[in-house]
């Protein structure tokens, strides 16, 4: 850090970062995101291995519809894109603003919840159940899980946007939104596996 | 003039990051998920062929977005970098031998 540069009284841009406390959260939680692709590297390699089991259940390639699952990766997509904007504007000191996207990265990760479980409705109606194949069991476990990380994510982040109306964005604020921003990207990033493995891959054969 | 000159890349030392790396990476993004989807959409162009232009657009768009939306590419993220590099490396083992289990 360049603490010299700063006059006296002025925080620094990079709040979260400033303290040793900080920096070992965002460390720690880099370490968890490693752990993470472990966890995902085991569900992806379970759905790889037994996606052909699909027994008596409808097949991937007449299963998935391609524009549905375009506009759940347009929504992530964009939402990701909210939290970078919103980094930027905590780094900028403008809590409104950040607030601001912190809303809108939450309205999208909603909106990408109600279009995975209106699929999965759907599916379930096509027969493609949890307990219907070893392709049923592996699609919900890895697609289900990472629709959980979701919600989770849409949880922590509305609390944090909760808590900002009321404290101060401060040394302990800003470690916090930029760790649950960190998770949402990856989020992202693990869709990016899921909709090229699973629903692309699934529909050419 | 000199001082200002001092200044002035003293001010660039400390400019924050703008918008426009982040909204370019938004647009590859974009970009290389249209041209996956495209090319499971348009068909007939062999399975092989196609698997692997979906694996090098999705390793595209997974690595430009954690290089600079994750930040990975800037200074003092050597091992965040080294603990995503683990978890990938046993993660791409546990693919593999799930594979291997279950189709040999």
């Amino acid at each position: 850090m360049s603490a010299h540069q700063h006059a006296e009284g002025h925080l620094p841009h990079e709040l979260e970062k400033a303290t040793l406390e900080g920096r070992n959260k965002i460390l720690g939680f880099w370490i968890f995101l490693g752990a993470e692709v472990v966890l995902f590297g085991t569900l992806f390699g379970s759905y790889i291995a037994l996606r052909h089991q699909v027994l008596d259940g409808p097949p991937p390639e007449h299963l998935f519809q391609l524009p549905m699952v375009f506009l759940m990766t347009l929504i992530l997509l964009t939402s990701s894109l909210f939290s970078v904007f919103a980094v930027q504007a905590m780094h900028r000191q403008k809590v409104k603003v950040l607030i601001g996207w912190l809303i809108g990265t939450v309205l999208l990760g909603l909106s990408f919840l109600g279009l995975e479980i209106y699929e999965f409705v759907h599916y379930v109606h096509e027969g493609h159940k949890v307990s219907a194949s070893a392709f049923g069991t592996s699609f919900y476990t890895l697609v289900g899980f990472h629709g959980a990380h979701v919600a989770f994510g849409v949880l922590w982040i509305s609390l944090l946007t909760f808590q900002l109306f009321y404290k101060k964005l401060d040394t302990i604020m800003a470690p916090k939104i930029y760790i649950s921003m960190l998770y949402w990207h990856f989020i992202d990033v693990v869709w990016v596996f899921i909709f090229t493995v699973v629903y692309l891959m699934g529909k050419v054969g | 003039m000199a001082g200002n000159q001092t200044v002035t890349n003293e001010a660039k030392h400390h400019k924050l990051e703008g918008p426009q790396k982040h909204i370019i990476v938004y647009i590859l993004s974009l970009a290389l998920t249209i041209i996956a989807f495209a090319a499971v959409a348009a068909g007939g162009l062999g399975d092989t062929f196609t698997y692997t232009i979906l694996v090098i657009m999705a390793i595209i768009q997974a690595f430009s977005q954690m290089a600079f939306w994750m930040h990975m590419k800037d200074r003092g993220h050597l091992f965040p970098t080294i603990a995503i590099i683990s978890g990938v490396v046993v993660a791409f083992l546990m693919v593999v031998l799930a594979i291997y289990w279950c189709w040999w």
